[in-house]
């Protein structure tokens, strides 16, 4: 199948700094929404850029619908672009931003019109028309953006950090919104974002990004069951870490006391991080017969969360997270097994890279 | 006012004062002054009368000079739009941080050197036998070119930046608009109130010149402020009403220019 956008062993290295992105490939299918998060200065808005045409790489190449574009200006690729502040064109009403696109490709004035109107019907905004972008709220910009960028059929749509300049409570919204617009449209998508939350949520698949490297590519449901180690583990949803030694076939020694788990064919001694999801830590209300993987302690903090309480419990040896519907008290929790994931140890170099 | 700020209170009111009066006393008495029948040896002058007026409108050398004026106003807003415009988008456009400055401190020099300075250049090189045109119409022109290229340059980078310009147009660029066209439909437009503003400004600027256009302007291409000097040897009221023509010019273009940033700073 041919990639709708790609990179083929991309560098870019800016201009008399170390920063950039080095080595990059990625495909993007057809349809396909792949978010690229990361924190900032991790390159993720430089991914961007290459595919737009703002930068040109040094090294490899962009391909667009299998074609080579790695040369082109940004206006030849035919890519939408919704941009962070929105760009919407002070001077031109809402109309007028959607039907430029159409006006520089040389359609008629009642055509571009009509067809602009559609696309802001489309995401519900035929109302406002004919107002100027100052005059529209954020969500409004936002939905005026998304329709320009869509309205010329593009073969891509780049959204960089398209929820960061909303409300919290309209983020949720248009997030849908943004999600819904581009099923509809069938169209290979770039998000660009520092909220984990709003990728996992919305994309088919996750680019994690660390000094400027794709460090994993996975979809949200691999990401946040296997990341591929501690950091990305504590960037993506919440989660227990503990420093861990494998002690045998199938167990695992913390400070916490040993657990049993896959250890994956892990040689004994191995120096892992065992991570646990929150939410996959057994609250226990009744002490129960003292049992491997069992642990009792005491509530240190109990967070309200209205569906969920996030609970601190303190037990021998450290500090356990834990989220539960259950509103009773907590005497002891247990790790099943399968809740145990174990990632190399993050002070072990690997990948190249070693962490402080 | 207060008890408490009354010292200070007074000590500002009294050098605001002071410094209202000898900006707005001159004005004021050449206005009165070229309304005055005579004007000799008294606080006031006497009389009412329009003669003055007349006389400056039917003055021949005042007449020249003033359309003159106005045709060196003219042609060098018109060139700083065709060169001041694309230079100032260039620097706003210049990825490197280092082009940038480059180019302001180039704009800035001008300004830092006195006009003295640079009349006494312009009558160095163009008094010399390769370049004799010192006293033409068009190194005068030239030289206001010079004069207010900078402040052109300067404003118009600057409100580039401010309106995030760069931004737009890279959105235009995705959209698929070429070069020209977001020039066009994107620049232009964001820039017209700033360049509109800039160009009163630099009316001004050019309007009021004396320095350097009295010492390079020829017989015959003598400004509007060189000849009003020599108004001063003759009548009292002649000098004034000479003088408020020019005044009224210069305020006007600095009024407006004022209000169209005005304009332009609601719209942003």
């Amino acid at each position: 199948m041919i990639a709708a956008m790609a990179y083929q062993g991309v560098s870019y290295r800016y201009p008399s700094s170390d920063a950039g992105v080095f080595d990059i490939d990625l495909a993007i299918g057809e349809g396909e929404l792949v978010a690229v998060i990361g924190a900032s200065g991790s390159g993720k808005t430089t991914m961007l850029k290459l595919l737009a045409g703002f930068v040109l790489p040094d090294r490899g190449r962009i391909a667009i619908g299998g074609r080579d574009v790695t040369g082109l200006a940004a206006e030849a690729r035919n890519l939408g672009v919704v941009f962070q502040s929105y760009a919407l064109f002070p001077h031109m009403t809402a109309l007028d931003n959607v039907a430029y696109p159409l006006k520089v490709r040389g359609i008629g004035r009642a055509e571009r019109r009509r067809e602009a109107a559609d696309a802001l019907a489309r995401v519900g905004l035929d109302q406002r028309a004919g107002h100027h972008p100052a005059a529209l709220s954020g969500g409004q910009q936002q939905r005026v953006a998304l329709a320009r960028a869509l309205v010329f059929r593009p073969h891509g749509l780049l959204l960089d950090e398209p929820l960061s300049a909303l409300d919290p409570g309209l983020r949720i919204e248009m997030r849908d919104e943004i999600l819904r617009v581009q099923r509809e449209a069938g169209i290979a998508t770039l998000l660009v974002t520092h909220d984990q939350e709003e990728a996992l949520s919305i994309a088919d698949r996750v680019c994690v990004m660390r000094d400027g490297r794709l460090v994993q590519v996975a979809t949200p449901r691999e990401l946040y069951d296997r990341p591929a180690d501690a950091e990305i583990a504590g960037f993506v949803g919440q989660s227990n870490l503990w420093r861990g030694t494998v002690a045998g076939e199938g167990q695992v020694a913390t400070a916490l006391g040993a657990f049993a788990c896959d250890t994956g064919g892990l040689a004994p001694g191995a120096a892992v991080t065992v991570l646990v999801r929150p939410e996959r830590v057994l609250p226990l209300a009744a002490l129960e017969p003292a049992r491997p993987g069992l642990l009792p302690g005491r509530i240190v903090a109990d967070r309200f969360l209205g569906a969920a309480r996030r609970i601190d419990f303190a037990v021998t040896g450290g500090l356990v997270r834990l989220e539960t519907h259950s509103q009773e008290s907590v005497a002891a929790v247990a790790i099943p097994p399968s809740a145990i994931r174990l990632l190399p140890d993050p002070n072990v170099p690997h990948g190249g890279r070693t962490r402080p | 006012m207060t008890a408490q700020g009354n010292g200070d209170g007074a000590a500002m009111a009294f050098v605001t004062i002071l410094y209202l009066l000898f900006l707005f006393a001159p004005m004021a008495l050449l206005f009165v002054g070229s309304f005055g029948e005579s004007w000799t040896n008294t606080l006031l002058p006497s009389g009412f009368t329009w003669r003055w007026y007349v006389e400056v409108a039917s003055d021949s050398s005042f007449r020249r000079a003033f359309v003159t004026s106005l045709e060196v106003v003219g042609l060098t807003c018109l060139l700083n739009v065709l060169i001041g415009l694309p230079l100032a988008y260039a620097i706003q456009a210049a990825a490197r941080r280092g082009v940038r400055l480059a180019a302001r401190l180039m704009t800035l020099l001008p300004i830092a050197v006195p006009d003295l300075v640079l009349a006494f250049g312009f009558i160095l090189v163009f008094s010399s036998d390769a370049l004799p045109w010192l006293g033409s119409f068009w190194l005068l022109v030239a030289g206001h070119l010079v004069l207010t290229l900078p402040y052109t340059v300067n404003t118009l980078a600057a409100d580039m930046q401010q309106l995030r310009l760069a931004e737009f147009e890279q959105a235009a660029a995705t959209l698929g608009a070429s070069f020209p066209a977001r020039f066009r439909d994107v620049v232009l437009p964001l820039v017209s109130t700033s360049l509109l503003s800039a160009m009163l400004t630099v009316a001004a600027l050019s309007i009021g010149e004396f320095q350097l256009s009295n010492l390079i302007a020829g017989f015959f291409s003598r400004t509007y402020p060189i000849v009003l000097l020599q108004a001063f040897y003759g009548a009292t009221g002649f000098a004034c009403a000479a003088t408020v023509v020019l005044l009224v010019l210069a305020v006007a273009a600095s009024l407006l220019s004022s209000a169209t940033t005005r304009l332009a700073g609601r719209a942003a």
